[in-house]
């Protein structure tokens, strides 16, 4: 009787777990589907960037996106700030696209949400992409939450909040929390007035960390984006 | 007394030295948007070289704007040595001419004459950094175009929105006026002590250039004695393209030039008062 | 009497340890032109500096009208006209905009027509538009008088005004100066350290000798025709000492030194003292006057210079 219940609870433990790994799996490729789906978008965005050692006011421009990894910001004749390489600003760069193995993670709330979360770990051996924690939304198939750790660009937390555009897996709000290198010239060059303050909006963060804070404002999806928009000379008048 | 300011800035305005100073400021001006002409790109991505690791930046990053502000960087330096050409030349040039003997036979006080000068000069300044203000501001707007503003500090990076930079502009060009004030100050009283002008000049010079790198120097023995250096605050325009604006800061640094301004007019008075006209 | 214009008591000013002007007092009558003599050096300069508010006195004061000159100085200089030493001026600048420019500062409401007519009083019309860079010596000297006088002061005080000039120049000033005193009736100030300038337009004299006042006196007083001491050069006579002692010319005392007749009296008298000796047979090869008063003066100024040598 023992030992037939036992082996009960040890088949459907297989069984949960079998069960689990092929409900993440098909979580995730649900989910990579729909982020997949946006082959480009051209989106009026508010950006504001955070970094310890940079001061940057909010900028207001257009940001053009296009598969697998293009993107530009358009200010209008202002600059254009971005991350360099693989820290672009949008989720589609931080899911694994080939083949990968996914674990359930378990259940937790973000924003008063029930969200799972998964763990997915590229088969590539190549890809800088060493790990991607995603908390998915499962009523709305999105993502709230991406941690990822990186081979050569330390950890990266991407927040999203969505809205109008949930339907396509686009953000309404991201929050990007990255890691940054320090930055000094020396001091006899630039003759400085005074010390800088730490921005305020980097008060809690602990160490070297930076945060990248994006608002889209309307996005327009699919319209088959150029490469041209993606030289850096299209940016420089 | 407006008759007396009249007079002095007719003096002044008759000089060819004084038109030198202000071909100097055009041809210094002239010579760093060269430079930054040819090899603006570079010079920034040197200055930018930290910043370039982790981030791209795109756009007209070498606008009229930034190349303000390198020129006056580089300018506010020179130019204490045009004020002085000018102010340290008021009484001591008189001295030397011997003019100041005849002006001095006049119906006129000492302290009306000092004031003139002092107002002479100050207006002078003024006019220089006007004219600064139109060759490096203007000319570079035009030339390399408007855009946002990088700033590179020692330990920071600043972007100033394009729309927001003209206001700075305005109120460093007014802390640079009183900067510059501070040093015709100087002159002046430097002025009073010698009788001939090369004297005044070259210690006003002296003075800033010494007092100026004891200001840069980072050795604990100086950072005591650094907040009372006048030097010290004569980059107090730098202030403005801060993010946030160091206003305390700047007030203090604007405080500190006006004290020493006033110091300065006030002990030459006080000294050419007291003083036996040789000449 | 006249009322002094200018009056200085107990004027004293070193410098360092050197004194160089030593309670100094003298009076200026109105309508005067009184000689500032002295050597170079002699504390001339340092005077007139304190008169016009240039140097401060250690002691002493200087009344001007009867008002103290520390007290009222600009109200004071408004009625006094100067050249202290050089007549420097803008050299950047032509001679009528120098002239506009120390009119403008004179205290008084200066009309352009009054400029043309110092300019032309110191006979510079023509050049008034030069830049005064351009000018000679005497030309900044005539543009210092036309500056000193062009707001009609009572009092001119004129430092050296011949100094560097030609010999007319000299003459030209000169004229000048006594032009402003007859026709202009101003009381004028005039320094300078050589006597025969002095004693062709001053009406009184002041010699100053480190710092000191030595003599002040009108110049009628001090330059007596009878005080010429008359030096005539005549072949060997003897027996001559004796025959003139016997005439007219005895009361001149006259005396007779290795072949040189040196007799005290008024120059009007040499023709006659000529005519006699040639009567006499007796051949003049040459004849010298100096006035005693020049003499003194010389006296002065070769006693200083022997002992600035031994210094």
């Amino acid at each position: 009787m023992i030992r037939r219940s036992l082996n009960t609870i040890l088949i459907l433990l297989c069984l949960a777990v079998q069960a689990s790994a092929a409900d993440a799996n098909e979580l995730f490729n649900t989910l990579r589907r729909k982020i997949f789906s946006v082959q480009d978008y051209t989106a009026d965005v508010k950006m504001r960037i955070s970094v310890k050692y940079m001061r940057i006011p909010q900028l207001a421009g257009t940001l053009y996106f296009k598969s697998p990894d293009k993107m530009r910001l358009e200010r209008h004749g202002g600059l254009s700030i971005l991350p360099r390489k693989n820290i672009n600003l949008t989720i589609r760069n931080l899911i694994p696209a080939g083949n990968a193995t996914v674990i359930d993670a378990g259940e937790a709330q973000i924003g008063g949400k029930k969200t799972r979360i998964i763990k997915v770990i590229p088969e590539d051996d190549k890809s800088d992409l060493v790990l991607a924690k995603i908390w998915v939304d499962e009523t709305s198939m999105v993502a709230l939450r991406i941690e990822t750790a990186t081979r050569n660009e330390g950890t990266l937390t991407m927040d999203l909040e969505y809205g109008r555009y949930i339907s396509n897996g686009l953000p309404d709000k991201l929050l990007l929390t990255l890691d940054v290198k320090d930055f000094r010239m020396p001091k006899g060059m630039t003759m400085d007035y005074t010390e800088s303050r730490p921005d305020e909006a980097l008060k809690d963060t602990k160490g070297k960390k930076g945060t990248i804070q994006i608002t889209y404002l309307s996005y327009k999806i699919n319209t088959g984006l150029s490469d041209k928009i993606f030289t850096p000379e299209a940016s420089e008048p | 007394m407006k008759q007396l300011l009249q007079i002095e800035l007719f003096k002044i305005f008759r000089r060819p030295r004084t038109y030198i100073s202000f071909g100097i400021v055009t041809a210094i001006t002239f010579v760093i948007q060269l430079a930054m002409l040819t090899d603006g790109k570079s010079y920034m991505s040197f200055a930018l070289q930290g910043v370039n690791e982790q981030f791209d930046i795109h756009g007209n990053m070498i606008n009229g704007y930034f190349i303000t502000y390198i020129i006056l960087q580089t300018l506010l330096i020179q130019i204490p040595l045009l004020v002085a050409l000018v102010a340290g030349d008021t009484l001591a040039g008189e001295a030397t001419l011997g003019t100041l003997r005849l002006l001095l036979t006049k119906p006129i006080s000492r302290n009306q004459l000092i004031l003139a000068k002092f107002m002479s000069s100050f207006i002078y300044t003024v006019l220089l950094v006007i004219w600064l203000a139109i060759v490096a501001l203007g000319l570079s707007v035009l030339i390399f175009g408007r855009g946002d503003m990088v700033n590179i500090k020692s330990d920071t990076f600043i972007l100033i929105l394009q729309n927001d930079v003209l206001w700075r502009y305005a109120a460093a060009f007014c802390f640079a006026m009183l900067a510059m004030t501070t040093i015709a100050s100087l002159s002046i009283l430097l002025s009073v002590f010698a009788d001939n002008s090369i004297g005044p000049i070259i210690s006003t010079m002296g003075i800033v250039v010494v007092l100026t790198i004891l200001s840069n120097l980072d050795l604990p023995l100086f950072n005591h004695i650094k907040p009372y250096i006048f030097t010290t605050h004569m980059i107090g325009w730098k202030g403005f393209f801060d993010d946030p604006v160091p206003v305390r800061q700047i007030g203090i640094s604007a405080l500190v030039l006006i004290v020493y301004t006033v110091a300065f007019a006030g002990t030459t008075l006080l000294v050419f008062n007291k003083k036996d006209i040789k000449s | 009497m006249a009322s002094p214009i200018l009056e200085v008591r107990s004027l004293t000013k070193s410098f360092n340890q050197f004194k160089a002007v030593d309670d100094l007092s003298f009076a200026i009558n109105k309508g005067a032109v009184y000689g500032f003599l002295g050597q170079n050096g002699a504390g001339k300069s340092t005077t007139m500096r304190m008169l016009m508010g240039l140097i401060f006195p250690d002691s002493g004061s200087i009344i001007i009208n009867g008002s103290s000159f520390s007290n009222s100085q600009r109200q004071l200089l408004r009625n006094i006209g100067a050249i202290i030493e050089r007549p420097d001026m803008y050299g950047y600048l032509s001679g009528w905009e120098n002239l506009k420019i120390f009119a403008a500062l004179s205290g008084k409401n200066i009309k352009t027509t009054r400029l043309h007519e110092v300019i032309e009083m110191v006979g510079l019309k023509g050049r008034e538009k030069d830049k005064v860079k351009a000018y000679s010596q005497g030309m900044k000297q005539r543009l210092g008088i036309a500056i000193a006088t062009v707001h009609e002061p009572d009092l001119l005080i004129l430092d050296e005004p011949t100094n560097g000039l030609d010999p007319q120049g000299i003459a030209e000033i000169r004229q000048l100066i006594l032009s402003l005193s007859k026709d202009h009736g101003k009381t004028i100030l005039v320094s300078s350290h050589l006597l025969h300038e002095i004693e062709q337009v001053a009406t009184d004299i002041i010699i100053i000798h480190k710092g000191k006042k030595m003599i002040e006196a009108p110049v009628g007083e001090l330059l007596r025709p009878d005080d010429t001491r008359i030096e005539i050069t005549l072949q060997p006579a003897p027996g001559l000492q004796q025959s003139i002692y016997q005439t007219s010319w005895a009361q001149y005392s006259p005396e007779i030194i290795d072949g040189v007749l040196t007799i005290k009296m008024n120059p009007a008298h040499i023709p006659a003292l000529n005519k006699w000796l040639v009567v006499q047979g007796i051949e003049v090869s040459g004849i010298t006057t100096q006035h005693s008063f020049e003499a003194y003066f010389l006296n002065i100024t070769h006693e200083t210079t022997a002992a600035d040598r031994t210094v």
